[in-house]
């Protein structure tokens, strides 16, 4: 125990020194005193007694210096002084320290704000339990690809799946939130869950009580679980919610308890309740073939890989496609770790990012060891000298080491508040619930990498010089009393070595951002077969308990028609389901009149829209053949359809669709029902129904008379401003129905402008970090180049003097600034073609080795290059050979 | 013992001292225990009388003395340093420990005289 004690000692003796030592003062002026008095008492005179005391004692500073190094903590101590010396240092130079500090507060602050977004992606652990044992599962068909699953395949699966110890059915809906204690009708999210859901993914409700096992069936008890955010916003955050009631469509639900704040899923939700509620009096729940917002999720049991739970599913799923023809033909199914269907594509976007920062950080460094170097070198003298003085070779490394930990220091804290600044502007700019509900911040772990950031830093631009500054051939440097600066061929290569590094890293970022560039002005300009200017979105959903017949729908959605196409300075309206880049779809299976029956799986299966008069007129569709819906497209009439180009050549390449016929589903040969026969009536153009980089499906439109909805999208153009807009709308709807409320409001610009968000938020990143790297880099040659024609000044006054002209100095130093460059876009580009090859995925129509893209960006570095030493090449042109022959 | 330098030697020494010193004379202060050990060791420990106080600093941080400020004889103010039971326990290690050493280096010598 006693170093315990005595390292508590030496800690408390660090703390209290300046007390300490004037207590020793008094000591040692005691003991003094009482040496003279001895000697006064054997006779000596007081000035000789004195000064003999003084010599018995010893010297005063040698014995406080002593008794220090036994006190406190040296190492300690040491540290404080090395630190208070670098910072002195640091303040006698603001030029230098400013730009180094700024230099790296630029390339740790991006790291640290890039991080966060790793972190809080990609790498923050799921609130589940278990979360690598989780999965998602959907169904899939080649016509489509990823689909939702239908309840019965589901509870097949979950009967025959063995791999699986426990699988939960997620069901997406939406409700109206009316009734006593709500101000205003609006519109909420669902999930209708297993009741094993919350139990299997390791959430417990935070109040109240989890489902029960029965309330799987149809039939169950209206209940629900609310989500925090509802809980918080309508029952202010009562803790005796438990058992009140909430009304959503008109039905009584009774809050059986509340989500806890972290919970999370895929989709956003206000409300969670029991799948029983949903299949209730719902056909839907027993239709093998209706795959509507659903997913599944499932727990692998222990010890079964995810490998052998994928062939399973997929075995039990080829199963039920020959059990089940109509419904399951070529449907397979997909199943995604957990993190993976969290995640989706943003993995590629953040580690493009998360390379790009890196590879600003690097030349930061290199810039930051440049000047160390430079800096270093001036002060070899200095070194030289105390190293003869009998310093240790260690202290004046750790010495200078300090100093980059100083700097490293002040430029992580500026990078950190950066970072701060930085992570909110670019979580603004990204559209609602891209994120899936991750938190993003300079959370604990995102401050470790910093930290761990700025020491590898110091390491890097620090060690080098140091280890260099002091190394013993120095000494011989001295002796000789060359110039103070020259250190040899060996650092005028490594500075070399360091520019050529930071174009080959700035050419990868700058061919990074080129190809983005060029695909995201391919993907701005793809076409997508409607015009979104102008025109404003917004959603109905009519509920089923007060419009339960479709006299009382239809004649809702007209009188909102005419109400709204009354509105002074509308142009035109329309309703219309699964609206372009609403991310809503519905599709399904058609027989086109004589075509030969397919297998089940092969049908054709085009998305379908149903819409009123003037769809095609108020989004600005092109009307490549016949017409379009009018009034007299009603129920009594006969069923007409208009389809989309991709649908027409198709199905009728070389003829003529207007009259062609075909039917809803699948043909069944058996059946003694004739065919309820549909009419080709016009053909109109391609939508980008999935997103501008995806490709068109075949789609079909109905009359809304002949296809009565309750869920549809109302489209508005007009010339007035949206917001007036918006709420002249709200009030033409609440004339029809007061309590209807109106969701989604958005413009079809901004679903447009959305729908590139992610591309074009990379590429604005991407952009900016290539630029500072190329302002880095320039700043690099510039340093280099300087520092070399300052060097060989001498070496230019001798070639003038021996007839050289100002035009071939001019070429030497190109020369040299062009081998750089050339070296290093040489590099840079085979290191590109290797790595753009990874982001190829976030690419659109341009390929990963674009030729143009390299070359131009080639181009660009070596003007920059040649930019970058503009001034120190006029210097060398501008060099008087008299001066410099004397200049030694 | 053999692998301590000199400097070592001479500390253990000065610190044994010390503790012997104040074992003897009770609490003293830092001119009386400098006299005692000058006298007893004839000037060969101490370089000059100041190179005590890195010791005393080093015996109160192990915990073998302690020190207060008290009055001395003549009316000054000084910093008195008194035994502790741990210290006292050193002391009787320490002999110990010396005159084991001193007996084998005897036996040693005084075999190796014989034939």
């Amino acid at each position: 125990m006693n170093w315990l004690r005595e390292a508590v000692l030496r800690l408390r003796a660090t703390l209290g020194r300046q007390r300490r030592e004037q207590m020793l003062d008094e000591e040692l002026e005691t003991h003094l005193a009482l040496l003279t008095e001895q000697n006064v008492e054997r006779g000596m005179s007081p000035e000789e007694a004195r000064r003999t005391a003084r010599l018995s004692l010893g010297g005063r500073d040698q014995i406080k210096e002593s008794v220090r190094d036994h006190r406190g903590l040296p190492l300690l101590e040491t540290l404080g002084q090395d630190i208070h010396y670098a910072l002195r240092m640091l303040r006698k130079s603001p030029g230098f320290t400013a730009v180094t500090v700024l230099t790296l507060a630029l390339g740790i602050g991006a790291n640290t704000a890039i991080f966060s977004f790793v972190y809080g992606v990609l790498l923050a652990p799921l609130p589940y339990r278990d979360a690598s044992r989780l999965v998602v599962l959907n169904e899939t068909t080649p016509r489509v690809g990823n689909v939702s699953v239908s309840y019965p395949n589901f509870l097949d699966w979950r009967e025959q799946s063995s791999s699986f110890s426990k699988m939960a059915y997620i069901q997406q809906m939406t409700f109206n939130l009316a009734g006593a204690g709500v101000s205003q009708p609006e519109n909420i999210n669902g999930d209708s869950v297993s009741p094993n859901f919350l139990s299997m993914m390791g959430v417990r409700p935070f109040l109240g009580r989890d489902f029960q096992a029965q309330e799987e069936k149809a039939g169950t008890q209206r209940v629900l679980l609310l989500s925090d955010q509802l809980w918080q916003s309508h029952f202010g955050a009562d803790r005796n919610v438990v058992g009140r009631a909430i009304t959503l469509d008109g039905n009584d639900f009774v809050i059986i308890g509340v989500l806890p704040p972290d919970y999370r899923w895929l989709d956003r939700i206000d409300v969670m309740l029991p799948i029983g509620v949903w299949a209730t009096n719902n056909p839907q729940a027993a239709a093998r073939e209706d795959r509507g917002d659903s997913t599944v999720a499932g727990r692998l049991a222990p010890g079964v890989p995810l490998a052998r739970g994928r062939a399973e599913m997929e075995g039990i799923a080829a199963g039920l496609a020959k059990q089940y023809p109509a419904a399951n033909d070529q449907f397979g199914v997909r199943l995604q770790p957990i993190r993976d269907a969290f995640v989706g594509s943003l993995q590629t976007e953040i580690l493009v990012l998360f390379a790009a920062v890196v590879f600003v950080l690097l030349i930061a460094c290199a810039n930051v060891a440049n000047l160390f170097l430079v800096r270093g070198a001036a002060r070899t003298k200095e070194f030289a000298l105390r190293i003869a003085f009998g310093a240790s070779r260690m202290r004046i490394i750790r010495q200078m080491l300090t100093e980059s930990f100083v700097l490293a220091f002040l430029g992580g804290a500026l990078g950190l508040a950066l970072a701060l600044a930085g992570v909110r502007v670019i979580t603004g700019l990204i559209p609602q619930g891209t994120l899936a509900g991750a938190s993003i911040g300079l959370n604990g772990t995102v401050l470790l990498f910093t930290a761990g950031v700025v020491v590898l830093a110091a390491l890097v631009f620090g060690m080098g010089p140091a280890v260099h500054a002091t190394k013993r051939d120095v000494q011989e440097e001295l002796k000789e009393g060359g110039r103070t600066a020259t250190v040899g061929a060996a650092q005028n290569r490594l500075r070399g070595v360091l520019a050529v590094a930071e174009i080959s890293l700035a050419l990868v970022l700058l061919a990074g951002a080129g190809l983005m560039t060029k695909s995201l002005y391919r993907l701005m300009n793809v076409n997508p077969g409607f015009q979104p200017d102008r025109v404003l979105t917004m959603e109905m959903y009519l509920s089923p308990q007060r419009y339960s017949k479709d006299p009382a729908i239809l004649n809702f959605w007209q009188q909102v028609l005419d109400g709204v196409r009354a509105l002074p300075g509308v142009d035109s309206a329309a309703l219309g389901t699964n609206v372009p880049l609403s991310d809503r779809h519905s599709r399904t299976d058609i027989t086109i009149e004589g075509m030969a029956l397919p297998k089940p799986g092969s049908f054709p299966h085009p998305d379908v829209h149903t819409i009123s008069r003037d769809y095609a007129r108020t989004l600005g569709m092109v009307l490549e053949r016949g017409r379009t819906f009018t009034d007299a497209d009603n129920e009594s009439a006969p069923l007409v359809a208009l389809v989309n180009q991709k649908l027409a050549r198709q199905y009728w390449a070389n003829e003529n669709p207007i009259g062609k016929r075909f039917m809803w589903g699948q043909f069944d040969p058996a059946s003694k029902t004739p065919p309820k026969w549909v009419t080709v009536v016009g053909v109109v153009d391609d939508t980008k129904l999935y997103g501008l980089a995806n490709p068109a499906r075949p789609e079909v439109y109905d009359p809304l008379r002949q296809d009565v909805n309750n869920d549809m999208d109302l489209l508005v153009k007009s010339r007035i401003d949206s917001s007036v807009l918006t709420s002249e709308i709200r009030s033409a709807v609440a004339a029809v129905d007061k309590d209807q409320p109106i969701f989604a409001i958005a413009t079809m610009d901004k679903l447009v402008s959305d729908d590139v968000s992610a591309p074009r938020l990379t590429l604005v990143l991407l952009g900016l970090f290539s630029a500072l790297a190329v302002v880095l880099a320039a700043i690099g040659i510039y340093g280099v180049i300087s520092y070399s024609v300052a060097q060989r000044t001498h070496e230019i006054g001798v070639r003038m003097t021996l007839g050289a002209h100002p035009r071939d100095v001019l070429r030497l130093v190109l020369g040299q600034v062009g081998k750089f460059a050339l070296t290093g876009i040489a590099i840079g580009i085979v290191a590109a073609l290797g790595l753009t090859r990874l982001m190829s995925s976030l690419l659109f129509s341009v390929s990963a080795s674009d030729p143009a893209t390299f070359a131009a960006v080639a181009i660009l570095l070596v003007l920059v290059a040649i930019f970058a030493c503009y001034i120190p090449v006029r210097r060398a042109m501008r060099v008087d050979p008299m001066v410099a022959l004397r200049y030694e | 013992m053999i692998t301590a330098t000199k400097a070592e030697v001479l500390q253990g020494t000065l610190d044994l001292l010390v503790l012997k010193t104040l074992d003897t004379l009770g609490p003293l202060h830092g001119f009386g225990i400098a006299r005692r050990i000058q006298q007893v060791s004839q000037d060969a420990l101490l370089l000059n009388q100041g190179t005590l106080y890195p010791a005393l600093v080093r015996l109160e941080q192990r915990g073998w003395i302690r020190s207060k400020w008290g009055v001395s004889d003549n009316n000054r103010r000084a910093r008195f340093y008194s035994l502790t039971k741990a210290g006292q326990k050193q002391l009787a290690v320490e002999a110990r420990s010396w005159e084991r050493m001193a007996s084998i280096i005897t036996r040693l010598l005084a075999g190796a005289e014989e034939p």
